[in-house]
């Protein structure tokens, strides 16, 4: 279907070639997923296929692309539109029209295809998407999910034979993320669909490959089975980490795979006593809600909210998307419109604070954390950092290199990669040395080596720091929140539904469990490291 | 559900525009401003793009602020009753009939004040059609056979609307590092990420477009038939009228009414349009 001979891709202006060299073949009705680090190219690769890339953003080609026997290199993406659907990064910017029903019409509309036949081909993508419900929706008014279902069925309304996504799942919950993977293993199976799709979190999608391409950070790419690539693969996720642990002679893939295989283990561990949870904190309150309320017009986002937030506590916000995790985080800096109850922290209304002042207390990554950035390059960032917080020179570069090794001090913010970009508003917000960090999906866009690096520095900064910070981090990762957070506050439609130690709160669902708990119930273990502790203690 | 299209929301506020512009007359512009704001506020919808009247309104205000500060200080002399006098530098020979400072006449004021009122209004007939025409509706009217041309128009449309939906997100991020986000300053901050960022979501747009096909099939066809609504002709009708009246001459009491008229005409879509 897809076939790439001797294909190479550089940009100009860059200092390696992006791709090099790559030759494979993709069948009819097979699902690939392309992994490798943030900025391995990845997206290019996808974009590649449909020839968004190069003749929609430069850069230099050579080799040969055919899809479905037609060669990329004369024709234009538009051209290929009947051929190859595509959903990029953010669905959201790439929708054209306003309502469900138009936004899917809209790639008939352009190939001038007859109103009846039309009306036709959108009732049966509303229907093959479970989108008829939604049809006479605003695009905005949807759930993240929703959104991204709808830009599948725009892209599928023209029948295409190939599917292209550029991480459909990143920025949803994991059940909007089910949602829309169970959707696409249904079209593989059910119309042998040819999917290609780009994703940082295998623990989601790994279970549907077929195979797997593997993109190294020299351009040099691998393809082969996921056991194949996974068992040899720095990229890989709990499942597979798992496997390694237990030493099972191949990785196992899936939940049912590798239960089946490690019933002896499993009772083992069965009686092998948990971590012992933290004695309950009783440390100077930080951040503090009161019965607060948030609401937007006459839309509440958070109704009576209340918690505390102790010194030397990670928390982790859960909940699906639209339930008021960001309203929530937000208010803690004073920039959520509150109509009842208090938001105190260290015992002050941040709204009554100035920006100065409210710097001292609060730390906060946004969700973009570019935008906390303004400098040309990470020196005179890290210097305008510095005067800004009112520190010694150079306290804010000592911080980022503490954190991470640097890339390049002269690189434009932008250019650097997003770990390296998180790394760097962290180091910024750090320098003003606050008691609480407050993190809003900072791994979106990160792969499983930055991940782990994020939740060394976030352990660092509550445990080893003398100052005993505390960390607030709203995420949809759950793997991540197993890692790091010891509280769990779910939130859903705006209200506390529950507040308690990790295990007790991630093992209650079914659809928030990590993969390693998955994997051991009904024994309640988290993460891969705490299974390899007690089995070591055990010694086996 | 009765919506007004896109385009004749563009060709009403540029009729209207025009009218402003050969009335040529302060009470008249301000009749239009005002029944325009009146028909933003009524007939905006929640979608981010409604909220670039809003920044019309800003800049129509700064543009009148800067004006009259320049019009007090720089200027060319003109006669008419002092009001104050301000300290005046005395310029080289080949720079004659400019001045700084000096004295500030009653007459200059008013002149300009006069020109800086119908500027702003343009400004905001062009916000209003900004943020009641959808530009995704915007852009799927548009003439597919200039693809180039049609890409262009559609970026350009919708970079203003980003540009309103990022400026309240980067400018809570700049609180987030203490830093204060009003002042010229702070604007400087802002203005490069946001241009950035309205850039490339235009961008992602385009290629959305591209890939689905936009632009490479001749004849296109419609999902849902659009046709011209009597609304629509109304609109257009009352705006053709309003350009033709104001190459009358009239007198004073005859401005008056136009105003009256011209208010009552502009806020009409009010009562026909449902949102």
């Amino acid at each position: 279907m897809i076939s790439f001979k001797d294909v190479s891709l550089i940009y100009p202006n860059a200092e390696r070639t992006i791709l090099e060299e790559l030759n494979f073949e993709v069948f009819e009705g097979e699902l690939v997923l392309v992994i490798g680090h943030t900025g391995a190219g990845k997206s290019s690769l996808i974009k590649l296929i449909n020839g968004l890339v190069p003749h929609h953003t430069g850069g230099i080609l050579s080799g040969e692309i055919t899809v479905a026997g037609r060669s990329t290199r004369q024709l234009k993406p538009g051209q290929l539109s009947d051929v190859i659907g595509i959903v990029g990064q953010n669905p959201i910017n790439g929708f054209v029209t306003d309502i469900v029903e138009e936004e899917i019409a809209f790639g008939l509309e352009t190939m001038g295809i007859a109103p009846e036949v039309m009306r036709k081909r959108v009732e049966e993508v509303l229907d093959l998407l479970s989108l008829a419900p939604l049809r006479n929706r605003e695009i905005a008014s949807l759930s993240g999910g929703e959104q991204q279902r709808v830009a599948i069925g725009a892209a599928l309304v023209l029948n295409p034979k190939v599917l292209l996504l550029d991480e459909p799942t990143s920025a949803l919950d994991p059940i909007a993320a089910e949602e829309v993977l169970s959707i696409l293993h249904r079209l593989v199976h059910d119309l042998g669909l040819t999917v290609i799709l780009a994703e940082h979190r295998l623990e989601r999608v790994i279970q549907f490959a077929d195979r797997i391409m593997r993109i190294g950070d020299r351009g040099d790419v691998s393809i082969g089975t996921p056991g194949e690539i996974l068992a040899h693969s720095p990229i890989a996720p709990p499942i597979v980490n798992l496997s390694k642990a237990f030493k099972l002679p191949e990785v196992s893939l899936s939940v049912r795979e590798i239960r089946r295989r490690t019933e002896s283990i499993r009772n083992v561990l069965q009686d092998i006593p948990l971590p012992q949870p933290a004695a309950d904190n009783n440390g100077e309150v930080l951040l503090s809600l009161r019965k607060v309320s948030v609401a937007y017009g006459d839309k509440y986002a958070l109704t009576n909210i209340s918690f505390d937030i102790r010194r030397g506590e990670v928390v982790a916000l859960m909940g699906r998307n639209g339930a008021g995790k960001s309203s929530l985080l937000k208010s803690a800096v004073g920039q959520s419109p509150i109509i009842s109850g208090e938001v105190l922290i260290s015992g002050k209304d941040p709204k009554n604070m100035d920006g100065k002042a409210l710097i001292k207390h609060v730390g906060y990554v946004p969700q973009e954390p570019g935008d906390l950035l303004y400098g040309e390059s990470v020196k005179d960032e890290c210097l305008l950092a510095d005067k800004d917080n009112g520190v010694a020179i150079g306290t804010t570069l000592a911080i980022y290199e503490n954190l991470m090794e640097i890339p390049n001090i002269n690189a434009h913010p932008r250019d650097l990669s997003e770990g390296q970009r998180l790394g760097l508003a962290l180091s910024v917000i750090l320098s003003a040395n606050p008691d609480l960090i407050i993190l809003d999906e900072p791994t979106r866009g990160l792969d499983y080596v930055a991940k782990s690096k994020l939740v060394k520095i976030l352990q660092n900064l509550v445990i080893d720091s003398a100052q005993n910070r505390s960390v607030v981090i709203a995420t949809h990762d759950v793997e991540l929140v197993a890692e790091v957070a010891a509280k769990i506050i779910f939130l859903a439609e705006g209200e506390i539904v529950a507040n308690g130690p990790t295990r007790d709160v991630l093992t209650a669902s079914p659809a928030f469990a990590p993969q390693v708990t998955k994997v051991l119930a009904p024994a309640q273990w988290l993460t891969v490291a705490e299974v390899v502790n007690a089995l070591g203690e055990s010694a086996i | 559900m009765q919506l007004v299209h896109p385009l004749i929301w563009w060709l009403w506020a540029l009729l209207l525009a025009t009218f402003v512009i050969r009335a040529d007359n302060i009470l008249i512009a301000a009749a239009v401003a005002c029944a325009v704001t009146l028909v933003v506020v009524k007939l905006k919808s929640d979608n981010y793009w409604s909220k670039s009247f809003a920044l019309s309104v800003r800049l129509a205000l700064l543009i009148i602020v800067v004006r009259m500060l320049i019009a007090i200080t720089i200027g060319v002399p003109m006669p008419g009753q002092i009001l104050f006098r301000i300290p005046s530098i005395t310029l080289p020979n080949w720079m004659v009939g400019i001045r700084i400072g000096g004295d500030v006449t009653s007459q200059r004021l008013i002149s300009t004040f006069h020109e800086v009122i119908i500027i702003a209004t343009v400004i905001l007939l062009c916000g209003a059609a900004n943020s009641l025409a959808s530009p995704h509706r915007m852009i799927r009217s548009l003439p597919r056979a200039m693809y180039n041309l049609g890409v262009a128009l559609s970026v350009a449309t919708s970079v203003l609307p980003q540009i309103v939906k990022s400026i309240g997100r980067i400018q809570s991020a700049k609180r987030l590092r203490g830093q204060k986000t009003r002042g010229i300053r702070a604007w400087r901050g802002i203005a490069l990420p946001l241009l950035e960022e309205s850039l490339e979501r235009a961008l992602d747009l385009a290629t959305a477009m591209e890939a689905r096909g936009y632009g490479y099939h001749g004849k296109t066809t419609k999902y849902r038939a659009e046709p011209f609504t009597f609304i629509d002709l109304v609109m257009i009708a009352s705006g053709v009228y309003l350009v033709l009246l104001s190459a009358t001459l009239l007198s004073h009491f005859g401005v008056v009414v136009l105003a009256l008229f011209s208010l009552v005409i502009v806020a009409s879509p009010i009562a026909m349009v449902k949102r």
